[in-house]
């Protein structure tokens, strides 16, 4: 193979990869929170950004709504859905072992994809509203990807502000540290995890609002997503939530630059290759690292 | 008669039905046997590590996937013939566990989980990339062949090895000494259990099942494709046989097997649209209200031993 | 001689907390020996140390003349260092027995006889098909304390023996640690009951925040002054 790595290049290879890295960073943040606060491996997450995107084509489909304002509709949505699912189903396996909230989040997981196909049939939809490049030079980026990164820049600060400065947001650190602790504070644990399995639902359903613009839908989509989020909070560490930025920056830089060299299947299999060998290294994973 | 004789003769008639069953039994039943076969050897394996050790392996379809692959290129370019090719598909699963198992079963808890699920996304991945060898994403062909018959019986030796090792390995000190890392992994260290050794021999043996049934399904679908080999939902179908079963036990996956192939052959005829939800509602149901099993419940409250 | 077991300016920390901090000591062959110190003073940090279930930051380890420090905890085991922990840690899914014969390997039926044996010098023959995890916490104890007998080790790590065995078994258990000195096995014991330590030891090590403070027969120990001051307070 004979590439030749131009200035250029590398301008577009770091700007996509800063774009779509924000917003999975974004995504991951909400399965890092269930992790860190719950110990829950949630794999129903990806498909969660799915009825986020669902939402999105529904009100714009049927209502015209222009999809960037149904964001609150589809964070909200998803709020209360994930609410529903914690409080029903995914409280009886936090302080289970893995495999059980493992299996459980892959039983929600598929359901609600098969939900989605009874809903909405299997075929692929597009919400076509912003098309077009911006072009700087010699890098161009979609308009919808500059949009979504916009969003996802924002509620991602939001979200951060949100866990450092409200009592709340505190409150959902401190059990992430140590559930005792914050126990003994008077801190109402069940509630917290009721509120953070919400939040991070409609962490998701932005996500999937966002690249509704950008991409196909269909109830399928949501399954990389998952893994996306994993290869993120292994990246960076989980529990340590700043680490999903760090990490969706890397994955989004990663995969760009794979994109250079590499097919999409290759590029894949060097992120995962990358994840092993992160855990690996830390054995305890970057995701042990705990602090907030 | 005692109850083990009964249980022993009772075993023994089985057998012997499915023996003769293909010179009378329909195409169909010799099909659907031939894969309720497949999923107790692959149940079984994934007890061989999981259920004993605790360690969960979350991509152990990727051994399967591998045999399939491994048989099929033997088959399709070097033409071998398909029993020898299927063994080959055992070794080189095997030996994939040797690769991945040194050191990922350093990793505890859900880090190990995930990182099988990356490996099983990686071979994937791999395998859609390599297309020369693989056919890429639009799969691999083998030449047609009608062999359903003689593949009935080698994969019903698969599912009955499985069982027997399953049995060794639970009544002897190695299996327990694996026990004691699903109970207390440093506890057993701090007995001289050397639990790495332990665990990468467990890995090694529940990878060779997978491996030769991969091959032996390949074979008798006659076509694979990377997702139809390496979907995480066959792992998950494993994981969730045994967990109904019974897991630990020598027969839950058996039982789990069969009750779960059985209940889906049915669903699956009458409800296609909602398999899924149903699949999920199962999954759910098994985890929140029997997460010891069938047989792990009776085990429990009526003190019976493993190899029940 | 060599001494059964050496310690030289063992050091762990965790984060900030200096757990043990540089401490050396010598145990020689055939005695029994105390480690006693206040709540958090590095006593079980230590035993974890020389079993290596924790990785040392400094400091060297002997066992019977030989470096073992950097050896994995089961390599360690099976030179001949067994030990107990301070809650338990029984393989509650396995029965008594079976607790004690994932460490044996060979004969089976001999392994078996000398499990039984051993569950019956502890009183627990009855018992002996019974999840260890069904057990009473006292005779998880003492299921615990017999598997590590089933090594035949020459050095004994034993973490609060006595703290939740019942007063008949406790004699047991205190005549049980006096035969395994008398067979000239090394015993280190850590105890928070004097009563015990006094009975038992020769020779007893105070830890207090990870120094060692003080060092020497039980009855020296209790009058010193810095081993009162760590454990009342100035
Ligand atoms: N795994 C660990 N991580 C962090 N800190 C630890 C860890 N293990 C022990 N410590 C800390 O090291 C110090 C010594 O603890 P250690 O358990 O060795 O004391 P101890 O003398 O056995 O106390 P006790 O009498 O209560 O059993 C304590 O401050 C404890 O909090
Ligand atoms: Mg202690």
């Amino acid at each position: 193979m004979n590439v030749v790595i131009t200035p250029a290049m590398i301008a577009q290879v770091v700007i996509s990869g800063l774009l779509s890295g924000t917003l999975y960073a974004m995504v991951a943040l909400g399965l890092a929170l269930i992790f860190g606060v719950m110990r829950v491996i949630n794999i129903a997450h990806g498909p969660m950004l799915m009825l986020g995107a669902y939402v999105t084509f529904f009100l714009y489909s049927a209502f015209g709504v222009n999809p960037y304002l149904t964001l609150p509709a589809s964070m909200a949505v998803l709020f209360v859905l994930g609410m529903l699912l914690e409080r029903t189903l995914v409280f009886r396996v936090v302080d289970a072992p893995e495999l059980s909230s493992l299996l459980l989040t892959f039983g929600i997981s598929i359901a609600l994809v098969n939900l989605a196909q009874l809903a909405f049939t299997s075929d692929l939809r597009a919400v076509e509203f912003l098309t077009g490049s911006f072009v700087i030079g010699p890098v161009a980026v979609s308009k919808p990807r500059i949009v979504a990164f916009a969003f996802a820049a924002i509620i991602t600060a939001a979200a951060f502000l949100f866990l450092r400065n409200t009592k709340l947001g505190k409150a959902i650190r401190a059990t992430s540290q140590s559930r005792d602790v914050a126990m003994v504070c008077g801190i109402n644990v069940g509630r917290i995890h009721l509120i953070t399995f919400g939040f991070a639902a409609a962490l998701a359903a932005a996500g999937g609002t966002l690249i509704a613009v950008i991409v196909a839908i269909q109830p399928e989509m949501g399954q990389i997503w998952t893994f996306k989020s994993f290869l993120v909070i292994v990246l960076g560490g989980a529990g340590n939530y700043p680490g999903a930025l760090v990490g969706g920056m890397l994955l989004g830089l990663i995969e760009q630059l794979a994109s250079l060299f590499l097919t999409t299947q290759l590029s894949e299999a060097v992120a995962y290759v990358l994840l092993v060998l992160v855990l690996l290294i830390r054995p305890t994973g970057i995701l042990g690292g705990r602090s907030t | 008669m005692s109850p083990a004789r009964l249980f022993q003769g009772g075993l023994v008639v089985v057998a012997a039905a499915l023996a003769v069953y293909p010179f009378f039994g329909t195409g169909y039943g010799v099909r659907a046997l031939l894969q309720l076969f497949m999923w107790i050897a692959l149940a079984g394996s994934w007890n061989l590590i999981s259920g004993l050790t605790g360690y969960v392996s979350f991509g152990h379809v990727a051994f399967f996937g591998a045999g399939a692959y491994t048989a099929a290129i033997l088959i399709t370019n070097a033409g071998w013939s398909w029993p020898l090719a299927c063994a080959a598909a055992g070794v080189a699963a095997c030996g994939l566990a040797l690769l991945i198992g040194y050191p990922c079963l350093r990793l505890k808890g859900p880090y190990f989980a995930i990182a099988m699920l990356g490996l099983n996304e990686v071979l994937r991945a791999l395998v859609s990339y390599f297309e020369g060898l693989t056919g890429g994403g639009s799969g691999l062909s083998l030449p047609t062949l009608q062999a359903s018959v003689p593949i009935y019986y080698v994969m019903g030796l698969c599912a009955a090895a499985v069982t027997a090792l399953t049995y060794v390995i639970i009544t002897s000190r190695f299996g327990l000494r694996l026990m004691t890392i699903r109970e207390d992994e440093v506890a057993a260290e701090a007995m001289g259990i050397d639990t790495a050794r332990h665990k990468l021999y467990a890995f090694l043996l529940s990878a060779v099942g997978p491996g030769i049934v991969g091959g032996l399904a390949a074979r008798d679908q006659g076509y694979i494709e990377p997702i139809s080999v390496f979907p995480l939902a066959t792992t998950i179908t494993m994981i969730v046989m045994v967990l109904f079963g019974g897991k630990g036990t020598v027969w839950g996956p058996v039982l789990g097997a069969v009750i779960l192939f059985v209940s889906q052959e049915v669903v699956w005829a009458r409800f296609p649209y909602v398999h899924q939800l149903l699949f999920g509602a199962i999954i759910v149901a098994v985890v929140l209200l029997m997460p010891r099993g069938v047989l792990g419940i009776l085990q429990i409250k009526y003190r019976l031993p493993r190899t029940v | 001689m060599t001494a059964a077991l050496e310690l030289d300016a063992v050091k762990k920390s965790f984060g900030g907390v200096t757990a043990v901090n540089g401490v050396s000591l010598r145990l020689e062959p055939g005695r029994i020996y105390g480690l006693i110190g206040p709540n958090g003073s590095g006593k079980t940090t230590l035993f974890n140390c020389i079993t290596g279930v924790e990785r040392r930051d400094a400091g060297r380890i002997f066992f019977q003349g030989e470096r073992i420090d950097g050896l994995k905890p089961w390599q360690i085991a099976v030179k001949g260092v067994g030990r107990t922990f301070q809650v338990t840690r029984v393989f509650p899914e396995l029965s008594a027995l079976e607790n004690l014969l994932v460490v044996t390997r060979g004969d089976r039926a001999a392994a078996e006889r000398r499990g039984r044996e051993l569950l019956a010098f502890v009183k627990l023959e009855q018992l002996a098909g019974e999840y260890a995890g069904n057990l009473s916490y006292g005779q998880q104890k003492l299921v615990e304390f017999v598997r590590v007998l089933m090594r035949d080790p020459s050095l004994v790590l034993l973490d609060e023996p006595a703290a939740g065995v019942n007063r008949t078994l406790l004699n047991d258990l205190l005549e049980a640690v006096r035969r395994l000195r008398d067979e000239g096995r090394t015993v280190l014991l850590v105890e928070h009951d004097m009563k015990v330590v006094m009975g038992l030891c020769e020779v007893v090590f105070v830890l207090d925040h990870g120094d060692k403070i003080a060092e020497g027969p039980p009855g020296i120990i209790q009058a010193d002054e810095r081993v009162i001051e760590a454990y009342f307070g100035r």
